[in-house]
């Protein structure tokens, strides 16, 4: 086997082995975010996890056999470890890009889930009595409901 | 809170045009619409005072309290799904004063937009 072959197999190996990593890592410390902003919905929660990470390692493999091709030969041990280096320092900042926009997209969604229940962002100016039409169409008193 | 009632002015154009584009948007709170200084304004809500409802706009909850002016609009866009945000940071301390001014501004223009009332 000549050198770039050995560059090629160890570029795979050790991509796939980061890219399972942290996709793994972002499955087993994402769900907490997810179930907190799913309202405890565990089964929700796993779902949109589990989606989130085919999604990521599909971008990422993806990536990883697209840069697969050096472009020129090596013909050193040197040129090697210095090829494979540049690989795998590529597939490391893409596989980080992704983290960080993955952690995007999580604090978008809980942003979006605590807006639901935000409390109104003015205090009132005063409370009056509400009188509303009952069943039969009279103006029943009601009492005060102060909060 | 489940519904919040506005009170606008319905002899204003530039009122009703706002009220339909407050209909027609996604909410998390339901608007009721009813016309200020009306005789059912008048009976939903006895003890308010409804002249100083037709100077500016006021939204009542379905528990009884109520907002006036800049706050009873940021109040409606706080009702709506796509602006809940943007009420929320319209009404930080700093850009709280901009809000009003505007409103004010808006307010005491709207006459110019059409208006059919005495």
């Amino acid at each position: 086997m000549n050198h770039i072959v050995v560059t090629y197999v160890l570029y795979i190996t050790v991509s796939v082995a980061l890219t399972i990593w942290v996709a793994h890592t972002l499955h087993k410390n994402g769900r907490v975010f997810l179930v907190d902003v799913f309202h405890g919905n565990e089964a929700l929660a796993d779902s949109v996890n589990h989606l989130l990470v085919v999604g990521f390692y599909l971008i990422n493999f993806g990536y990883v056999s697209l840069a697969l091709k050096l472009g020129y030969s090596v013909a050193s041990a040197q040129e090697a470890i210095e090829a494979l280096s540049s690989k795998i320092g590529m597939v490391l900042v893409v596989l980080g890009g992704m983290h960080f926009f993955n952690l995007y997209v999580f604090s978008r969604i809980r942003r979006r889930s605590a807006l639901l229940t935000a409390p109104p962002p003015v205090l009132p100016d005063g409370c009056t009595m509400v009188r509303e039409p009952d069943a039969a169409g009279q103006m029943p008193y009601r009492q005060f409901q102060i909060r | 809170m489940r519904t919040l009632t506005v009170l606008f002015d319905a002899n204003c154009n530039l009122c009703c045009r706002i009220r339909n584009w407050l209909q027609a948007q996604t909410k998390y709170v339901d608007l009721d619409f009813v016309a200020a200084g009306s005789a059912e304004a008048a009976a939903r809500y006895p003890l308010l005072d409804h002249a100083a409802t037709l100077k500016e706009l006021t939204v009542v909850s379905d528990t009884g309290e109520y907002w006036r002016g800049a706050k009873a609009w940021l109040i409606c866009l706080w009702a709506l799904r796509d602006y809940r945000g943007w009420a929320i940071r319209f009404s930080s301390p700093e850009l709280m004063p901009l809000a009003r001014r505007f409103v004010v501004r808006v307010s005491s223009l709207r006459f110019r937009f059409g208006y059919h009332g005495t």
